[in-house]
């Protein structure tokens, strides 16, 4: 050791007089603008998804109910709360978080002698939950996918004069990476009517196990296949991912499962029903209520047969949406699956026509009314009598049967919701193929803005030729000398409802219009054809609104009789088929609680 | 001269990837190991590469590789370059370069560390660096699990609970499940 290292620690005591580096006390002294310190969480913003808790590789975060926030549709109304005594300020979650809500203040120096005090949830009373400083994430989340994988459709000049599908489908690489956007919140699965467990299926995509996916798909809904194509997808309106991006494509990944599994492995990963319980029950109506219900019923051993009035099953999911949505063949490997239950389906056989109510509720234990709405409303303008005018529904299952429908040069279709534009692009697919191109006007009391059809119907009909006017009320469907349709007359609509919100169009006739055509198609509206119930029983029915009462569990006041589907409730497929899961549990109670009387 | 320049007249003497620009001032490169030392010192000695900026290295772990990255800046021309070798994850061996660069051994006590990843005659490389008494996998290698080391390791308060925003919803809004 020389002499310079013996006297150095002398050479420091130079410096014991001068102000000191250090700070004895830190608190109030500021820390840089990006410094990390305790979070800060926008209360209003937050849905309380969870990923945050996720991610957090220190387990420090807790999902926790919070006074005065509200669990509802794409907010769980939890709120993270951090444990102090393990976040290691990292910042992965406000990196992750779905709504950037989630940020980090400056705030670093805080002395208390509760070590329960350094557990909070952050954003509801602490002095810095404020402040401007500290860290946030620059722009929109990047650890997880902002937009959707594209999905390919055919192109309009090629769609126009045919029925094909419009939507491919994704390819596996192409449905992996959709699915690797979806962070498993579960938000999603509330909105769903028949809570399909649709984070679980996503991640048997990621997974790429095909089966798994399918097994999880008919836990809750054997219509996957269909759903997978025309589901109203209200679950995306939901998704914790439309906050910064695009919601997940949960219907596409849905179908995308379905067609990986071919027909016949599907069969064999559902398996067999159970053993016969010798109970029989009717269901009245094979559209995808009564499917769904005779579908449990028949696993759980019960044997049913479906009464359907028309010569195919399936319902408004055959008869009302297009081919160019739904192939057939892909809802007859719903339908087959369900057949192969042992559910018997007899088409052809209306009742009321062919059978009575009497004889079911004699050879049945149970009798299911699952009719769905199969007439059209009417506007009931002048002129609506007579030939020239037609029903949406009426045309579209005639289309469905092969029939030779009219298909004038130029028609009207009075209606802004779904069935108008399914009505107007099958017209327009017809004038294509008759004359080379397409003369559909379409006419609805909304503004465009407000038609209740979803906006890909909007946008896919006009790139097909469909000419909308929208806020434009009938009048009147105007014909020549000798009867026949040359047009609609139309006014502005300046509202639709009054103030008390009923419905009841205020016009400005001083804006009227002629829409020329030599077919009107009214598409405002289905009702129920109630007439197979005949008088003795429609007496002792309770009605509510012209709809038959049933409670909370589908019964109707007859005790043998149990009604689903849009008969009773509606408006899609989806909740018909949460309707007759639903009906089929209230069935199979009732039998069990017989079996136990007798 | 430009990074394309130096590029071409380096590969005529090492065997080199293909250049790999981010903007004007920086670009990588990728070498096979063998190469390495004397692209190094090249660069080092005739082309004013006297920096070495950071060594820092990437776990491809489905591949099966370690990444080593070698930043160097030639301060006078402000550019910098990023050579990158990949090595053998089960291997897990590189070579020193402390020679070149004294810093370098720093970086390589850290990657022993962090990664597992050996660098043999690094003066102190088997000595802890910033982790005391660490017995895990390395923590930077992705096979570590960092929840679970954590969970493990440190003690939880009494009184935490959470709940999974699912399981939540579906008893506020549909307790029946429907
Ligand atoms: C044109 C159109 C397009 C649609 N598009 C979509 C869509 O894209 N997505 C979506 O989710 N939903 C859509 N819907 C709604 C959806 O089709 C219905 O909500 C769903 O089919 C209702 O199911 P359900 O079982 O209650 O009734 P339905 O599907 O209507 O089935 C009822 C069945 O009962 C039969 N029946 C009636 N009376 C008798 C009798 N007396 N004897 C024997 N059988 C009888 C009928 O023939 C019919 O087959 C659309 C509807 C229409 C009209
Ligand atoms: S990730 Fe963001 S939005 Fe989701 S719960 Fe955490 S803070 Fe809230
Ligand atoms: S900053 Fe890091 S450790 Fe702290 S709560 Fe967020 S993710 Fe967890
Ligand atoms: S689909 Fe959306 S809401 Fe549903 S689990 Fe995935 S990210 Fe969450």
């Amino acid at each position: 050791m020389g002499l310079r290292e013996v006297l150095t620690p002398f050479t420091v005591w130079k410096h014991v007089f001068d102000e000191p580096v250090t700070i004895k006390n830190p608190i109030g002294r500021p820390a840089a603008d990006r410094y990390r310190g305790f979070h800060q969480n926008d209360m209003a913003s937050c849905i309380g998804c969870g990923t945050c808790e996720a991610i957090c590789q220190n387990a420090a975060i807790d999902m926790v109910p919070v006074d005065g926030i509200e669990t509802r549709t794409g907010d769980s109304g939890l709120r993270p709360q951090i444990d102090y005594g393990r976040c290691c300020w990292c910042a992965l979650c406000v990196d992750v978080c779905m709504t950037g809500s989630l940020t980090m203040s400056n705030e670093y120096t805080w002395v208390d002698t509760d070590p329960d005090a350094f557990r909070f949830v952050p954003g509801l009373e602490e002095p810095w939950k404020d402040d401007e400083e500290g860290y946030e994430r620059e722009g929109k989340r990047v650890l997880s996918g902002i937009e959707r994988i594209h999905m390919e459709e055919m192109p309009p000049e090629t769609r126009i004069s045919n029925f094909e599908e419009i939507v491919d489908g994704y390819s596996r690489a192409e449905a992996i990476l959709e699915a690797d956007r979806c962070v498993e919140c579960g938000l999603c699965v509330a909105t769903c009517p028949a809570h399909m467990s649709i984070p679980d299926y996503i991640a048997a995509v990621r997974d790429q196990d095909y089966d798994r996916g399918l097994e999880i798909l008919y836990e809750t809904n054997p219509f996957s296949e269909v759903c997978g194509r025309v589901c109203t997808h209200k679950c995306e309106t939901s998704c914790a991912a439309l906050h910064e991006g695009d919601p997940i494509a949960i219907r596409w990944l849905k179908r995308h499962i379905v067609d990986e599994v071919p027909f016949d492995r599907r069969l064999e990963l559902i398996g067999k029903p159970a053993a016969p319980t010798g109970r029989k029950v009717a269901i009245i109506g094979a559209g995808p209520a009564g499917l769904t219900a005779a579908f449990d019923l028949a696993r759980a051993g019960h044997g049913v047969v479906v009464f359907e009035a028309l010569s195919h099953a399936g319902g408004m999911m055959r008869y009302g949406i297009p081919e160019y949505r739904l192939p057939y063949e892909a809802l007859d490997r719903d339908i087959g699956v369900i057949e192969a239950m042992g559910v018997e389906i007899r088409t052809n056989c209306r009742v009321g026509r062919d059978v009575t109510m009497d004889a079911l509720r004699r050879d049945y234990d149970s009798v299911i009314l699952a009719i769905g709405l199969n007439m059209g409303r009417s506007t009931r303008v002048p002129g609506t009598e007579g030939p020239g005018v037609e029903k949406a529904v009426d045309l579209l299952r005639r289309i469905t049967d092969g029939e030779e429908v009219p298909v004038p040069e130029r028609l009207v279709v009075i209606g802004g919701g779904n069935v108008a534009m399914d009505i107007a692009r099958s017209m327009a697919r017809l004038q294509m193929q008759k004359y080379g191109r397409v003369g559909v006007t379409l006419t609805a009391l909304e503004d465009i803005d407000h038609f209740l059809a979803d906006r890909e119907e909007i946008v896919e009909s006009r790139e097909e030729g469909v000419q909308i006017f929208d806020a434009r009320g009938p009048q009147e469907v105007v014909r020549d000398e000798s009867g026949a349709v040359t047009g609609l007359r139309t006014w502005r609509v300046k509202s639709i409802f009054d103030a008390d919100g009923r419905f009841a169009p205020a016009y400005d006739e001083g804006d009227e219009q002629i829409h020329e055509g030599t077919m009107v198609i009214e598409a405002i509206g289905q009702m129920a054809d109630t007439s197979l119930l005949e008088e003795a029983l429609t007496e002792a029915l309770e009605w509510n609104r012209g709809r038959i009462r049933i409670d909370g569990a589908f019964r109707t006041s007859e005790p043998w009789l149990f009604a689903a589907g849009d008969a009773v409730k509606g408006p899609d497929v989806i909740n018909a088929v949460a309707d007759g899961h639903r009906v089929a549990r209230t069935v199979m109670d009732e039998l069990a609680a017989r079996e136990v009387m007798q | 001269m430009e990074m394309r320049h130096l590029h071409a007249l380096l590969k005529q003497r090492h065997s080199l990837g293909q250049l790999e620009p981010k903007g004007g001032k920086l670009a990588f490169v990728t070498v096979p190991r063998e190469n390495l030392r004397g692209l190094l010192t090249e660069l080092r000695d005739v082309h004013g590469f006297t920096h070495l900026v950071l060594l820092t290295a990437v776990d491809w772990m489905e591949d099966g590789l370690f990444q080593l990255t070698y930043m160097l800046n030639n301060r006078g021309r402000d550019m910098t370059l990023g050579i990158r070798v990949m090595l053998d994850r089960q291997e897990a061996q590189g070579d020193s370069i402390h020679d070149l660069w004294p810093t370098a051994a720093t970086y390589q006590r850290e990657l022993k560390e962090m990664f597992g990843i050996d660098f043999p005659g690094s003066p102190r490389i088997d000595e802890e660096f910033i982790l005391e008494g660490w017995t895990d996998l390395p923590p930077y290698r992705r096979d570590f699990d960092s929840l679970a080391y954590s969970q493990q390791t440190y003690a939880e308060r009494p009184g935490r609970v959470t709940h999974d925003p699912r399981e939540y919803m579906k008893s506020k809004l549909y307790p029946d499940g429907v």
